[in-house]
């Protein structure tokens, strides 16, 4: 398949400066003004774009310029403000950000395509809620007891809320972070080209095809899938698991325990007992076989032993080694931000399963696209865990290049 | 044999003869159609949904071992996988027929729920049936990997064990809430007649789903309750009438039915269980996953044969309870005016054909219970 018409590119050092970190809101007040006002006009035009581009097939090159240089614009700026990038960002939507676009020449569209891109555009919109969902801190009112902090998704967000703190303490933005982040940004560009009828190339959710340096971890995940479906036990997926969800609760509450037994192990004798780093890691690993086959990421009806190797999708788990009894004291706390992230890519991994499920029963097979960005979830999720069982030492990273066997 | 006919043995003296009755007395002829009609349907749509149940089992019986390629789940987890599967096949089956059920329920006034919310409900009740279908498969399965071909001695004793422990909790899981304070009274001073232990009376709330007017004993030891749903104290059935019902739920406890109805339950089960080790032993037995679909077969047909008998175990058990309430109560008028209700108030055909009867009938039919009533009036009076 050809590269996507509408690509992200990033040119980025990862340093940020702290003066300009920590005023970013406010110095983004002037782009937030003309941004909307371009917004408006970008609408109207975008209108003219559809009707033109239904009439006569393609885009006309003035109107595509210009839109196209409102989408670049909205990602410099948006990279800007979500610490994707460093430098105050231009007003034209020119090229040249340190995260940036590469939009190719109009080409003629199908008509059909764009007489009913609204229609055919709800799942990526649903997509990218998953990235530009509100975030952490909106607060919502519970029905007794006053306003409660809720967890509203959206990783753009929740990462740009925790990379603010990092880049102030370290003047760095983290390389998970940014390359996510960056993962985000070129969903979004290609969503908004998509709907602006720049192109008709469907915005690409897959995970790899974001500009990211890989970074290894020990902890990772086995892919063994072949994308087929079972349109029967997709249709049924979650009351089948239903068994699952019953012993993955009663072995939650013993891995609790055991938990609790790990950390206090890991802080007195400097690294995890290998019955308990045994026990942790089988847990784990049934627990991801479980949601793996809850959110449709792999077809098999799971085992129920978290036996490794007997699951298509199956994460791998560093041996017992030391660990710094500073960081395994201060785990929990530590564990936050990975937490905040997970729960915003659980977003993500919940979109694809719903979408997953309509695509499965009527193909049979996951698309390839969504089932990746699942993994690339489910990895995250999973290097969480093992970072908060103390499995291991190391941060969970969070950047989107999949280091796994290809399936 | 011994301990069936003992398990049949009941109260009420034998001999009795029951009189010929007219149970239309007091109820309009165009309710006694109703329901002559609704139960009609009701019944042919039952024999429909037990046909396409059948159909569909067999053939899963034939070809549903294949789907254990979408197992990675070892063999006790592909045999939970391929009984999920099984019942998912008999859900899709009768949802057309439950849906016609609905519709006619509905159109005759007595089910309130929306289409939604019952597809909803059974859902939900489908996913209370795959846990169950994997504790069998679980208990079953894992007995036959240590006992073989013997795994259904053992596992009789346990699925009675489980079936006593759920008649223990069931009680605990109702949202009930205290019924009336006179019906309590009354309940005390039945319960002293009946020479037993006070029981507890709840009212469950169903009157946002149905006006049929329901109530039931359950729980064994201090879990016993009785339950009255709202639809009963809706102001259709006076003092009287209600005291019959009353005295009719504690009749079931004083006479131990729902421990009996256990004891009942193990007879029916060993040769059902037999059966079953029986029919699947040419697949390897239920110790392998690929013979789970033939059992669900086995399980079905074993269940259709045997629902006649334990309809009438049921109806002996009814019946006992009816002469009881009336021996409590002395009141076989309130008694006669509570099961003539039952023909308007629920359509209950006074008078169905003998083959629903047997297949279907859970409680002696009205005309049978107004009888009971007149019979015990005579015997009173020396009539």
């Amino acid at each position: 398949m050809t590269d996507h018409p509408v690509r992200l590119t990033v040119d980025d050092d990862l340093r940020r400066s702290r003066l300009t970190v920590l005023f970013r809101l406010i110095l983004l007040i002037p782009h937030a003004l003309w941004w909307w006002g371009w917004s408006i006009v970008a609408f109207l035009v975008a209108i003219v774009n559809w009707v033109v581009t239904l009439i006569r097939g393609r885009p006309p090159a003035g109107l595509y310029t210009f839109l196209a240089s409102y989408v670049r614009y909205t990602t410099h700026l948006f990279a800007y403000a979500y610490l994707a990038a460093n430098p105050w960002p231009m007003f034209t939507g020119r090229p040249g950000y340190p995260v940036d676009l590469e939009i190719d020449e109009p080409v003629p569209q199908r008509r059909w395509t764009v007489a009913l891109r609204l229609l055919i555009a709800i799942p990526a919109l649903l997509l990218a809620a998953a990235f530009a969902g509100s975030g952490p801190g909106a607060w919502s009112e519970s029905d007794h007891r006053g306003a409660a902090l809720t967890w509203a998704g959206g990783t753009l967000l929740t990462v740009a809320f925790f990379g603010w703190f990092v880049s102030l303490a370290r003047g760095r933005m983290p390389q998970g972070f940014r390359d996510l982040q960056a993962y985000g940004l070129r969903f979004l560009a290609q969503t908004g080209a998509y709907l602006l009828v720049l192109t008709d190339r469907y915005p690409d959710v897959n995970p790899a095809a974001t500009p990211a340096v890989g970074v290894p971890h020990p902890v990772s995940l086995a892919i063994e899938d072949d994308l087929r479906r079972s349109r029967l036990t997709v249709f049924f997926r979650l009351l089948l698991a239903l068994p699952h969800f019953v012993w993955l609760f009663l072995w939650w509450v013993v891995a609790f325990l055991a938990a609790i037994a790990m950390w206090f192990a890991a802080l007195v004798i400097g690294r995890p007992p290998a019955g308990l780093h045994r026990f942790l890691s089988a847990f784990l690993r049934y627990a991801t076989h479980v949601y793996a086959f809850v959110m449709l990421t792999a077809n098999p009806f799971p085992g129920f032993t978290g036996r490794a190797g007997s699951y298509p999708i199956d994460p791998r788990f560093p041996p017992p080694e030391r660990q710094r009894r500073l960081v395994t004291g201060f785990r929990l706390f530590l564990a936050i931000p990975a937490l905040a992230v997970s729960g915003a890519l659980g977003g993500l991994l919940f979109i694809c399963a719903l979408l997953g499920w309509f695509a499965s029963l009527a193909l049979g097979r996951m698309p390839t696209t969504l089932r990746e960005a699942q993994t690339y979830a489910l990895r995250y999720s999973t290097q969480v865990s093992a970072y908060l069982l103390i499995l291991t030492e190391r941060y969970p990273h969070s950047g989107p290049i999949r280091v796994e066997s290809a399936s | 044999m011994v301990a069936a006919w003992l398990l049949w043995q009941t109260s009420v003296p034998d001999g009795l003869v029951l009189p010929k009755v007219d149970s239309a007395v007091g109820v309009d002829r165009q309710v006694l159609d109703d329901a002559e009609d609704y139960e009609r349907f009701l019944r042919w749509t039952f024999v429909a949904s037990q046909l396409a149940a059948l159909v569909v089992l067999v053939l899963y019986a034939w070809r549903g071992a294949r789907l254990t390629r979408e197992s990675a789940a070892g063999r006790i987890g592909t045999g939970m996988l391929l009984g999920m599967l099984g019942l998912a096949f008999v859900w899709l089956s009768q949802l057309p027929f439950e849906l016609l059920e609905l519709w006619w329920q509905r159109r005759h006034g007595l089910w309130r729920s929306g289409y939604l919310e019952w597809f909803f409900e059974t859902w939900l009740s489908l996913g209370a049936e795959f846990l169950f279908v994997c504790a069998f498969l679980l208990t079953t399965m894992a007995l036959a990997a240590v006992l073989r071909k013997t795994w259904w001695l053992a596992a009789a004793p346990v699925f009675v064990g489980l079936a006593l422990l759920f008649a223990f909790i069931y009680p605990y899981l109702v949202d009930g809430r205290p019924a009336p304070q006179d019906l309590r009274r009354d309940a005390v001073v039945f319960a002293h007649r009946q020479h037993m232990e006070p029981v507890k009376v709840e009212v469950e709330d169903w009157s946002d789903f149905t006006t049929i007017p329901n109530a039931y004993a359950t729980g064994v030891g201090p879990s016993r309750r009785i339950f009255l749903w709202d639809t009963l104290l809706d102001g259709r059935f006076d003092r009287r009438e209600l005291r019959v019902v009353l005295a009719h739920e504690l009749g079931h406890h004083s006479r131990n039915h729902i421990w009996k109805s256990v004891a009942w339950y193990a007879l029916v089960l060993l040769p059902l269980l037999g059966g079953v080790a029986w029919l699947t032993s040419r697949r390897g037995g239920i110790y392998a996953p690929r013979a789970v679909p033939l059992a669900l077969l086995a399980v079905l047909v074993g269940g259709l044969f045997l629902q006649p008998l334990d309809n009438a175990f049921s109806r002996r058990h009814e019946a006992e309870a009816d002469w009881v309430a009336l021996e409590t109560t002395r009141d076989p008028v309130a008694a006669r005016r509570l099961f003539r209700a039952f023909t308007r108030d629920a359509l209950e055909d006074p008078t169905p054909p003998g083959w629903a009867y047997a297949a279907l009938a859970t409680h002696p039919s009205v005309e049978e219970r107004i009888a009971m009533a007149t019979a015990w009036e005579r015997r009173q009076t020396g009539r």
